[in-house]
C-alpha cells in the first residue's frame, strides 16, 4: 500500500507551489498597497469593499474549520484529499485578525450605529446601542477570534500528533473536540454574521440570517477546496488519492449546499415579501431596484440553477476540468453574493444605485487580503504531509477500497 | 508504516448492523416467521385491543363534531387554530424520520438504514394519515373538503393561490402518495418471499396478489432498482418541502411569533427530531418482544441518538435565533411574545416543560453510555415526542391568546372532543402498527439479504488484505 510514502509536496508540485506562493504575495502586497491608496482617496466608498473582501476571506476559514470538524465527526472518502488543505485553510484566520484592524477604523463609515449623530435623533438605534456600540463590537469580535484560534490550532496540532503516533488517542481527541467544536462555531459563526453583515441596516432583522450566512461560506469553501485538490492533483501524492470517486463526492457535498444556499435565500425572500412589513421589507426593496435587480436575478442563475443543474450529472462531478470550472463559477457568485448583502446597505431605499466604483475597489481590497491569506495558506500547507497519514476513518477508507488511489 | 490492528480501528470497535453469523436463510426464516409462523399471543391481542378502543373513540369524537360542529372544540376568538393544527404539525412531522430513513440515507449509502426503514415508512404512512385528519375535520363541513382543489366548477370556486394552506393541499397529498409508492414498491420481493412461504392457502393467495407476480429474475431486479432509487430521488426534497410549507403556515401571517424566518429550516429539523424519537419509540419495545436484537443493533440506536441530538441542536438554535432576534429587534410586540408572553406568562408551564423536553433533556445524549442504552434512549425519546407536541402548542396558542387587542385577550384549554380526538388519533396510529407488525415483514427481508452479501464480502477482502499485508511486512 502506498500510503507508508512521507506524502510531503517535493519536486515539481514543490516548485509550482513555491511560484504560486511568490505570485500570491506579491498580489497580496500590491493588493494592501493599493487599498491604501483607495481608502486615502474614496474612504467612504473603499470600507464596504474591504468588508466584502474580509468577509469572503474569514468565511473561508471559517468554512475550512467547520467541514473539518464535520469530517472528523461523520467520516467519509472525500475526506482524504480535503482534509489537510481545510486545516490550513482554518490556519488563515492568523492573518485575517490582523486584517481586522483596519476595519476597526472604519466602523464609524460603516455603520450607521456607530455614527454617534445618527443614533442622537433616532429612539431606535438609541435601544439597540446596548448591543451595537463600537466597544462591545470590538470586544465581541475579539471573542471570536480568540474561539476560533484556538479551535483552529488545536485541530492542526492534533492532526500532527496523528501523523507521528501509532495509537488512536489524538483522534479520539479530535472526534471528542468536533461536537462542541462544531456547535460552538456555528454559534460564533451566527453572531459574527449578525454583528458585521445585518447590523449594516440596523433596523432590520431575520432570524435565519446567520444560516444563510454560513450555508454560503460552507459553500464557496467547497468550491475553493475542489479547487485547491484539482491544483494540487497535477503531481504526486495527490494525483493517486484524487480519484473521480472523491471528486464526486466533494461535488454532491456542493450541489447540496447549493441547494440548501438557494433554500433559504428563497424561504427569507418569500417570508418577507408576504409578511410586507414596513421594518422588513426595505431590505429587499434596497436590493431590487436601481440595477440591483439584474444583480439578484444573476444570482438566482448563477448562483444556483446554472451550478445546480450541472451539478445534477454525474458525469460533470467526476472531470476534474468541469467541475473545477463550477467551483470557480460559485466563488465569483459568492462573492457578488456578498457585494449583494453589503453594498446597497447604505442606499436610500427609495432609490437605490449600483455604486460602480465599488467593483474595483472590492477587487483591489479581494486581491490585497486573498494574496496574502494564500500564501500563507500555501507556507502552512507545504510544510504538512498533503495527506493525513494515521486516520482511524481514512485508513478504513483506503482499506476497504483497496489502496489509496482505488474507488 | 505503522502496523495496525484491524480489531482496534474505531470503525471496527463499533458494533456491526448486522450481528455475525447470519446467512441468506437465518435472515428470511427469522423475519418472514414473524408473520407467517409465530402464534398470536395476548401481548399482540392486548396492544390491538388498545388500540382499537381509542380508534372507536376517535370515531365517536368524530361523529359527534359532525353532528354539532367545530363549536365542541375549544378553538374561539382570539385562538382559532387549537388543537387541531398542533396535532396536523406533530403528526407530520413525526412521518419526516420515515422519509429520511428510506431516502436520504439510501441515497447516500448508509447501510444502517436498512433494518428500521421498513417500519419507519409504515410509521410515515400511519402518521400522515393521523395528520389528514386533522385539518379535514377543521374546515367544519369535511364533506366539501374536494373545495379545496383547483376544479372548475359552476360556483366559480377557486382557491386562493397564495394562501400556504392551499400549498398544504398539495405538499401533503404528494407527500401521502409518494410515501405509499415507496413503502409498496419496497414491500414487492418480500410479499412474493411471503407468497412462496406461506403455509396457509388463503395467505398464500393474498401475498400473491400483492406481490403483482414478482418471480426475483434478473430483469425484474433491475426495474425494481431504477424505480427505487428513482422514488428516492422523488422523495428526498419531499423531506424539506413538506414541512417547509407547513411552516409558512405560520410564517407569512404577520403576528409576532409567528413571522421568523427560521421557521422553514427549524420547522424541518424539528419534524426530523420527533420523527427520530418515534422511530425509537417503536423500534425499542418491537426488537424486545420479537428478539430482534441481531437486525436492529446497538449501532442503529446509537446512530438514531446522534440524528436525535443534532437535529435537537437545530431546534434549540432555532429557540436562541427567535429569543435574540426578538431582543435585537427591540420591536415591541415581537419582545412581549418571545421575552415576558412566552416564558413568564399563563403558558409559562407549558414552555419551560418544551424547553426542558427538547433542549436540556437531550443534551444527555452527547454521551455514549445514554446513546446506547435501549432503555435509557426510549425514555428520552419519550420526553421528545412530548415535547415537540408542545413546542407546537406554545408556537400556535402563545401567539394567538393574547393578540394586538389587549380587549380580546383570553385563554385557551382543549376540551374533552379535542383531547379524545388527538388520543384517538393515538390509537388508530397503533392498532395500524400493531396489523403492520403482525401482516407485513416489519424489517425488509430483501435488503437484509443484501447486507448479508455486503458483510461477507467485506469480511473477505479484509482477510485477503491481512494475509497480503502480511507477507509484505
Amino acid at each position: 500500500m502506498s500510503v507508508s510514502t512521507n506524502m510531503i509536496a517535493e519536486g515539481e508540485l514543490r516548485l509550482r507551489l513555491d511560484r504560486f506562493q511568490w505570485w500570491a504575495l506579491a498580489a497580496g502586497g500590491l493588493g494592501l498597497f493599493l487599498s491604501l491608496a483607495a481608502w486615502s482617496l474614496w474612504p467612504e466608498q473603499f470600507w464596504p469593499s474591504y468588508l466584502v473582501a474580509y468577509v469572503f476571506w474569514v468565511g473561508l476559514a471559517l468554512g475550512c474549520m467547520g467541514l473539518t470538524m464535520l469530517h472528523h465527526l461523520v467520516g467519509g472518502s472525500w475526506g482524504l484529499v480535503v482534509r489537510r488543505p481545510m486545516e490550513s485553510g482554518g490556519m488563515t484566520l492568523l492573518p485575517l485578525a490582523l486584517l481586522f484592524v483596519p476595519l476597526a477604523l472604519g466602523l464609524s463609515q460603516l455603520y450607521p450605529w456607530a455614527r454617534p449623530e445618527e443614533v442622537a435623533h433616532d429612539p431606535q438605534l438609541q435601544h439597540k446601542s446596548l448591543y451595537l456600540n463600537v466597544g462591545f463590537y470590538l470586544v465581541r469580535t475579539v471573542g471570536y477570534f480568540v474561539i476560533w484560534l484556538v479551535f483552529a490550532s488545536v485541530l492542526n496540532r492534533l492532526s500532527s500528533d496523528q501523523d507521528r503516533r501509532a495509537d488512536h488517542r489524538p483522534s479520539g481527541k479530535l472526534q471528542w473536540l468536533s461536537g462542541p467544536g462544531l456547535v460552538l462555531l456555528f454559534l460564533t459563526g451566527t453572531f459574527s454574521a449578525i454583528d458585521w453583515l445585518m447590523s449594516l441596516e440596523p433596523h432590520w432583522s431575520s432570524t435565519i440570517y446567520g444560516c444563510l450566512v454560513i450555508v454560503g461560506e460552507a459553500l464557496a469553501t467547497l468550491a475553493m477546496m475542489i479547487a485547491v485538490v484539482v491544483f494540487l492533483s497535477a503531481d504526486q501524492p495527490m494525483a493517486e488519492a484524487t480519484t473521480p470517486d472523491r471528486l464526486n463526492d466533494l461535488g454532491n457535498l456542493m450541489l447540496t449546499f447549493t441547494i440548501l444556499w438557494a433554500y433559504m435565500s428563497f424561504m427569507q425572500y418569500l417570508i418577507i415579501w408576504c409578511g410586507n412589513l414596513p421594518e422588513e421589507i426595505p431590505w429587499y426593496l434596497r436590493r431590487t431596484r436601481g440595477g440591483w435587480q439584474w444583480v439578484a436575478l444573476a444570482l438566482s442563475l448563477f448562483h444556483f440553477f446554472l451550478p445546480f443543474f450541472v451539478l445534477l450529472f454525474r458525469e460533470s462531478k467526476r472531470q476534474s476540468r468541469l467541475i473545477v470550472q463550477v467551483a470557480i463559477l460559485v466563488l465569483a457568485m459568492h462573492w457578488v453574493d456578498l457585494i449583494w448583502l453589503v453594498v446597497p446597505a447604505s442606499s436610500d431605499p427609495a432609490s437605490p444605485r449600483i455604486p460602480w466604483v465599488e467593483l474595483p475597489l472590492s477587487l483591489v481590497a479581494m486581491l490585497g487580503i486573498g494574496g496574502l491569506c494564500t500564501a500563507f495558506f500555501i507556507g502552512h500547507l507545504k510544510g504538512r504531509p498533503l495527506i493525513p497519514l494515521n486516520d482511524p476513518h481514512l485508513n478504513e477508507v483506503i482499506e476497504h477500497a483497496g489502496g489509496l488511489g482505488q474507488r | 508504516m505503522t502496523h495496525r490492528d484491524p480489531e482496534s480501528d474505531s470503525a471496527a470497535e463499533a458494533s456491526p448492523v448486522l450481528a455475525p453469523g447470519h446467512t441468506y436463510g437465518t435472515v428470511t426464516d427469522k423475519i418472514s416467521a414473524l408473520v407467517l409462523v409465530r402464534p398470536y399471543n395476548w401481548r399482540w391481542f392486548l396492544g390491538l385491543g388498545v388500540g382499537f378502543a381509542l380508534t372507536m373513540m376517535l370515531l365517536l369524537a368524530i361523529t359527534v363534531l359532525l353532528v354539532h360542529g367545530v363549536g365542541i372544540w375549544g378553538v374561539d376568538v382570539p385562538v382559532m387554530w387549537g388543537f387541531a393544527i398542533v396535532n396536523f404539525v406533530w403528526w407530520i412531522g413525526i412521518g419526516h424520520a420515515g422519509t429520511l430513513i428510506s431516502a436520504i440515507l439510501l441515497l447516500l449509502k448508509q447501510d444502517w438504514r436498512t433494518s428500521i426503514n421498513r417500519f419507519a415508512e409504515a410509521m410515515t404512512l400511519f402518521a400522515v394519515a393521523c395528520a389528514g385528519l386533522f385539518p379535514l375535520l377543521h374546515l367544519g363541513r369535511p364533506w366539501v373538503f374536494y373545495w379545496l382543489l383547483p376544479y372548475p366548477n359552476t360556483m366559480a370556486l377557486w382557491p386562493q393561490w397564495r394562501s400556504p394552506l392551499i400549498w398544504d393541499v398539495f405538499a401533503v397529498s404528494t407527500y401521502a402518495t409518494v410515501s405509499l409508492l415507496f413503502w409498496y414498491v419496497g414491500l414487492i420481493p418480500d410479499l412474493a418471499t411471503l407468497r412462496d412461504r406461506a403455509k396457509n392457502r388463503w395467505a398464500g393467495y393474498i401475498y400473491g396478489f400483492l406481490a403483482m407476480g414478482w418471480r426475483g429474475s434478473a430483469r425484474h431486479w433491475h426495474r425494481y432498482r431504477t424505480a427505487y432509487l428513482l422514488l428516492a430521488g422523488l422523495a428526498t426534497p419531499l423531506v424539506v418541502s413538506v414541512h417547509s410549507v407547513v411552516s409558512l403556515d405560520f410564517t407569512v401571517a404577520i403576528l409576532p411569533g409567528w413571522h421568523s424566518t427560521i421557521f422553514p429550516p427549524y420547522f424541518v429539523a424539528g419534524a426530523i427530531f420527533s420523527g427520530f424519537a418515534m422511530v425509537v419509540t417503536i423500534a425499542v419495545p418491537l426488537r424486545a418482544a420479537y428478539g430482534l436484537h441481531d437486525f436492529i443493533t446497538t449501532r442503529h440506536l446509537e446512530n438514531m441518538a446522534k440524528v436525535m441530538l443534532a437535529t435537537g441542536l437545530i431546534v434549540a438554535y432555532g429557540y436562541l435565533m427567535e429569543a435574540f432576534t426578538a431582543w435585537y429587534s427591540h420591536d415591541p410586540y415581537e419582545r412581549f411574545v418571545q421575552l415576558a408572553n412566552r416564558p413568564f406568562g399563563p403558558y409559562a408551564h407549558t414552555y419551560w416543560m418544551m424547553l426542558t423536553c427538547n433542549v436540556f433533556i437531550p443534551q444527555l445524549l452527547w454521551f455514549r453510555s445514554v446513546r446506547t442504552s435501549a432503555l435509557g434512549l426510549w425514555v428520552l425519546a419519550f420526553f421528545v415526542n412530548i415535547g415537540m407536541w408542545l413546542e407546537r402548542y406554545v408556537i400556535v396558542i402563545t401567539s394567538l391568546h393574547r393578540d394586538f387587542l389587549p380587549s380580546s385577550w383570553a385563554m385557551y384549554h382543549g376540551t374533552v372532543w379535542d383531547y379524545a380526538t388527538y388520543y384517538g388519533t393515538l390509537g388508530l396510529f397503533l392498532s395500524l402498527m400493531f396489523l403492520f407488525i403482525r401482516f407485513l415483514p416489519v424489517i425488509s427481508i430483501s435488503e437484509m439479504r443484501e447486507l448479508v452479501h455486503e458483510t461477507e464480502q467485506d469480511q473477505e477482502r479484509r482477510a485477503e488484505q491481512l494475509s497480503t499485508e502480511g507477507t509484505v511486512s
